[in-house]
């Protein structure tokens, strides 16, 4: 595919939007941001198209492209906004499905339960668990230490254990 | 400090794809023309004045004519905003392009008219023998066999084909789907075309046939089409007959026998092991159909 082409870069899109998609929701935790940085990656992606050099697969490039994306936004928009969200006792994390309006389904409890995790433990969780990243590379894309890493997977995991227990 | 807080259960299971509960595609278009116009801006007068020839407007390939709105009316095709729609007049009938679609002219020839229904809707109306009239979307590709029709796709090719005259066939990979006029057919990206149905088929056999084509087959969605088939939806039991299992369509053949017996030099085994003539010959004596023989 070449850049400025297109009709090949929209059948890109259709190939790899859900994928992109789902990661960007996991990420963020929230499905108008991941709409958000999903159109985002998809537009650095066809002004980057000409520095793609074909060494991996464009997934696989889009997949670091939209990793690196949320992330740099997550970090400026701290910055920006200086805002915490510490969850330091489950008394603050809402249990999934509380509101009792919808059945209980695993995947889906799982999903709404990572979407009430901390920021930073989500995203660990999210890259370690689900991505298959090392903490050293977590560290890498994420900037923390590598024991910053391994402490969040280890926050992140207890208390989606307790959400979903509960 | 992970060897103590073991893996969450369910976490391998989660499906690596989600589909945005909207369209994206509209707005990352928009930010690429966008972006290519400030390049163009920043990219000094010789490359302006190149750009500017090669957008320069010429006739396009198929006379149109604007219905209402300003649409972006090109050689190459037609591209309509929520407030324009325009009307493409066919050596072999007409095409509206309704608001908010992109829809471009592939290839004129003298045995085919082919063209690609990015997003949006169009609505045809074709005077020419079958397979002339093509139109291709992200999902699938609409043939024309001598009929009017409306088909509205999103940009990943999600959408419904609704045949008011003739019939259209619906072609993704190996998955074929014959709508005839009155009937309606699902498209969904990854699938293609779903078993057509009547316009007034009960909720029960849409949300079936959806289960069968889209979903997860379960055998109880196949119980649920065939107790809720009318002899009207006879068309749907005769597409499910090549989409299920052979145990399963054994099943829809004799439920759709019951509702239209099928013709001499038809017969079950013949259809199980998937005659094509058998098939057809049976398709032609289904209510609906168009060709349906004295």
């Amino acid at each position: 595919m070449r850049a400025g082409d297109e009709a090949a870069f929209h059948a890109l899109y259709r190939a790899e939007v859900g994928r992109v998609y789902a990661l960007c929701l996991r990420l963020t935790g929230n499905r108008r941001d991941a709409e958000e940085r999903t159109q985002d990656v998809f537009v650095q992606a066809w002004r980057r198209l000409s520095t793609f050099r074909g060494e991996s697969a464009v997934s696989t490039w889009l997949h670091r492209l939209t990793v690196n994306l949320v992330l740099t936004e997550r970090r400026s928009t701290r910055r920006r906004e200086q805002r915490v969200m510490p969850v330091e006792s489950l008394e603050t994390v809402e249990k999934p499905g509380a509101a009792g309006r919808e059945p209980s389904v695993p995947g889906v409890d799982l999903e709404r339960a990572m979407a009430r995790l901390p920021d930073g433990a989500r995203e660990v969780f999210v890259l370690h668990d689900i991505e298959g990243y090392t903490h050293e590379e977590i560290g890498a894309v994420c900037g923390i230490a590598e024991g910053t890493s391994k402490a969040q997977l280890f926050r992140a995991r207890r208390l989606l254990r307790e959400m979903l227990e509960r | 400090m992970t060897d103590f807080e073991p893996p969450v259960a369910g976490v391998k299971d989660l499906p690596r794809s989600i589909e945005p509960p909207r369209d994206l595609w509209p707005g990352v278009s928009r930010r690429i023309h966008w972006r290519l116009r400030l390049l163009v801006g920043a990219g000094g007068l010789a490359a302006a004045a190149s750009l500017l020839f090669v957008l320069t407007p010429r006739a396009p390939l198929v006379p149109t004519t604007v219905i209402h709105g300003h649409p972006v009316i090109s050689r190459s095709g037609v591209i309509t905003n929520d407030a324009s729609s325009a009307r493409l007049e066919l050596s072999i009938g007409s095409v509206e392009v309704g608001p908010g679609s992109d829809f471009r002219v592939v290839s004129i020839t003298p045995g085919e008219q082919r063209f690609e229904l990015r997003r949006g809707g169009i609505s045809a109306q074709v005077l020419a023998p079958p397979r002339v009239f093509v139109v291709e979307t992200p999902a699938t590709v609409a043939t024309d066999l001598g009929c009017a029709y409306v088909l509205q796709v999103d940009s990943l090719g999600n959408g419904l084909l609704r045949v008011t005259a003739g019939q259209v066939e619906l072609v993704t990979g190996g998955r074929r789907a014959i709508v005839p006029a009155g009937a309606v057919a699902s498209i969904r990206k990854g699938f293609g075309p779903g078993s057509p149905r009547r316009e007034d088929a009960s909720r029960k056999l849409t949300e079936a046939l959806d289960a069968i084509d889209f979903g997860s087959r379960e055998p109880a969605a196949v119980d649920s089409a065939l107790s809720a088939a009318r002899v009207d939806d006879a068309l749907s039991l005769w597409h499910l007959l090549s989409r299920v299992n052979p145990v399963e369509a054994g099943r829809v053949y004799d439920r759709l026998a019951v509702l239209v017996p099928p013709p001499v030099g038809v017969t079950r085994d013949g259809v199980l092991s998937g005659s094509r003539e058998m098939l057809d010959l049976w398709w032609n004596y289904l209510p609906w159909t168009g060709y349906r023989k004295p």
